[in-house]
């Protein structure tokens, strides 16, 4: 890397160089303190930024009407995902018109990178990527989420609700 | 001997072969689903039509026989039409299941609706619902919605198990594969029917929902079941094994392989086996545990070379010819016993492929054996216990230890020498009876070794490295050049870097080259 200096001469004169950026700052002071909605920043963590719907925060598992979780364990979010952050255990449902379901769905957050595959690949809208971002912790604290905090962690308020329904596909005879 | 042209090229084939077979001779694709070599033609699933010259309509393959100068085709645009208008009629009913059926990802008609399909559905109807995880016996799980009717499984059982279990019920769209009244399907082929479904309407309950097949590596190997050396395929991944599937081979097995040998891939894995060496010196409570296995080994080696001629080798039939052979060779002793699990059933034949010598190698040790020039007999190693005469025995135990009934008699009988070196898979808690020195060395199983078994006809089989599960193990091999005191032999590396690309140009600059001119091109520039 080199430097090229085009005019020595000139560079002498930074003082008004220096004033021009102290007035910015100063007039970018005085606009805050008198017209407070138009600031740029944000007094995190008393004020939060609301980011569009389409964020892809923390992982969500839907549910169905009766509150079950949605997911049939088809493990195609955990083929799908780059970060290899998904582990699935499937196994056999007493009901024979659901078949399978997960008894453990895992997924490691530090892992994740958060692309949004999981979402993508799943056939029944079981798994979303939610508004949460801030999820800090502090030293031991759970970063493996497991499937009960997944669907029925306490800000999800019981449970979002999956728009694929079996019972609804069945009746129209799919 | 008529000949024929499929697709342009002729093709000579035997007498009354089906077209089907001489599509198969010239490894030519052709879409079929009721078509299975090892079972009769039933024609039934009209997927593998093709044009013959001279013909109005389009045949079926697997039920013409080649005529002298046939001229056959099955690449024509009126053949792509009809295949993609049979397939469709395949999936009026079935359901969309794809995502929790096992067989997706090594489904027939996933492949060939990737090929041949409509990929639009044009009935307007609801599909028609049939039952769902039906049970059908001890080891097969039944969909019917899935199901195409194709009834393979229903000519299996006719034709190869000869059990008749299996039958089609109702008419129509309604046809269900279904078992008759108070007659399960549980026969010792049953899993068959599993491998040879096309889709994903009959499914193991052993291997039910337990991984996506995407997951799964497979490799090659023998059936270490029985001595009949069926040739498999065992599908594991970094947790363990999960399946065994039979692989066609004319002369050992056909397309088939028994229930029982399904499920000897269980006690390979990690929860079974004995994962490192452990150790119990007379007089003391419990055992030593955690010791690394070659250590242990050598620790042994003392208690041999103590013991002089006093020295006894038991060996079983689940090792591989090689295996004993060096052992033979570094042992110094001639009081070798071939310890034979149950001899009286050894003869005992299902008229398949399940035999009563549930040993895969009795034939390599008996060879083994012989080459030693070494002949005992059992009644010695207990005789000599008793007297005194052997005090070390070196044990080569069952890897499979549930075909071992008489595994706890042995060990009582053996466990009153007052040192014992047992060589062993698996983890049990008849180990605990053994009221003397103990050596428990862990061993390799047939998936984590290179080899060779012979089998009941004396046809010796090879078979492969697969997997590593427990990976401090040792093979009989090193097991044996540790306990007489030797230094295993490494593999030999070549010195010279044999690998060499046919296609280098003498004047391509290698790898090496551009990393050096690299360096130096930088440094240049700084």
């Amino acid at each position: 890397m080199s430097v090229v200096i085009k005019n020595p001469e000139k560079s002498k004169w930074y003082l008004s160089g220096v004033m021009g950026g102290l007035v910015i700052t100063a007039r970018h002071m005085v606009t805050n303190l008198f017209n407070r909605k138009k600031m740029m920043t944000l007094n995190y963590p008393e004020e939060k930024y609301e980011y569009s719907p389409r964020f892809k925060g923390n992982h969500v598992l839907t549910v169905k009407k009766d509150g079950s979780i949605r997911c049939t364990a088809c493990m195609l979010c955990a083929t799908n995902c780059p970060a290899e952050c998904i582990k699935i255990v499937a196994a056999e449902h007493n009901d024979p018109t659901v078949e399978k379901y997960p008894i453990s769905y895992e997924i490691d957050v530090l892992r994740c990178v958060f692309c949004g595959f999981c979402e993508e690949a799943c056939p029944v809208d079981a798994i979303r990527m939610g508004p949460e971002w801030q999820t800090p912790g502090i030293n031991g604290s759970q970063f493996i989420y497991d499937i009960n905090h997944l669907a029925y962690r306490p800000q999800l308020k019981g449970g979002v609700v999956s728009v694929v329904d079996e019972s609804e596909r069945h009746k129209s005879g799919i | 001997m008529p000949k024929c042209t499929i697709n342009g090229q002729e093709v000579e084939v035997k007498d009354g072969s089906t077209i089907m077979e001489a599509f198969s001779k010239l490894n030519e694709g052709i879409a079929h689903y009721c078509y299975h070599p090892g079972l009769s033609v039933a024609g039934v699933c009209r997927l593998c039509i093709v044009d013959i010259e001279g013909n109005p309509r389009p045949q079926i393959a697997c039920n013409t026989v080649v005529t002298e100068g046939m001229k056959i085709t099955n690449k024509s645009e009126k053949i792509k039409e009809g295949v993609k208008w049979v397939l469709d009629f395949h999936l009026i009913n079935h359901p969309l299941d794809c995502p929790i059926c096992d067989q997706a990802g090594e489904c027939g008609l996933q492949d060939q609706y990737m090929q041949f399909g409509k990929y639009s559905s044009e009935m307007a109807e609801p599909k028609v619902k049939k039952h769902k995880v039906v049970d059908l016996g001890p080891t097969v799980v039944l969909d019917s919605e899935r199901c195409i009717l194709c009834a393979r499984c229903v000519r299996f059982t006719d034709e190869v198990s000869k059990t008749n279990e299996l039958g089609l019920f109702n008419r129509g769209d309604r046809t269900e594969i279904g078992t008759f009244a108070g007659k399960p399907l549980d026969n010792n082929y049953s899993l068959n029917t599993v491998d040879i479904c096309p889709v994903g309407a009959l499914t193991s309950k052993d291997f039910r929902f337990r991984q996506r097949v995407w997951y799964l590596k497979d490799s090659e190997t023998v059936c270490t079941g029985c001595s009949t050396g069926c040739n498999v395929k065992v599908y594991y991944n970094k947790e363990g094994a999960f399946r065994v599937k039979p692989i066609y081979n004319e002369k050992v097995n056909g397309y088939w392989m028994c229930d029982e040998g399904r499920f000897i891939y269980q006690w390979v894995n990690r929860e079974f086996r004995l994962l490192k060496g452990r150790k119990k010196t007379q007089g003391q409570n419990g055992w030593q545990e955690d010791i690394e296995a070659g250590a242990l080994a050598q620790d042994a080696h003392k208690a041999i070379k103590a013991a002089g001629d006093k020295l006894a080798v038991v060996l079983t039939g689940q090792y591989s010819t090689h295996e004993y052979q060096t052992l033979l060779k570094n042992l110094p002793t001639k009081k070798v016993y071939h310890w034979k699990n149950h001899p009286e059933k050894w003869e005992e034949f299902d008229g398949l492929l399940n035999r009563g010598d549930k040993n895969p190698n009795t034939k390599g040790l008996v060879k083994a054996l012989s080459e030693a020039s070494i002949k005992t007999d059992w009644n010695e190693l207990a005789s000599g216990i008793k007297s005194g005469a052997i005090t070390t025995v070196i044990v080569a135990g069952p890897e499979n230890m549930a075909v071992y009934g008489d595994l706890e008699e042995k060990i009582q009988m053996i466990g009153a020498a007052p040192q014992v070196i047992w060589a062993t898979a698996c983890k049990s808690n008849l180990f605990d009876k053994f009221s003397g020195n103990v050596w428990l060395l862990p061993m390799k199983s047939y998936l984590e070794k290179n080899g060779s078994f012979i089998n009941h006809q004396g046809l010796e089989q090879n078979f492969k490295k697969a997997t590593t599960i427990v990976s401090e193990a040792l093979t009989l091999e090193e097991a044996s050049y540790l306990l007489s005191g030797q230094s295993i032999p490494l593999p030999k590396v070549p010195s010279v870097d044999t690998f060499i690309e046919t296609n280098r140009r003498p004047d391509q600059v290698t790898l090496e080259h551009r990393k050096k001119n690299e360096f130096v091109y930088k440094r240049g520039s700084l």
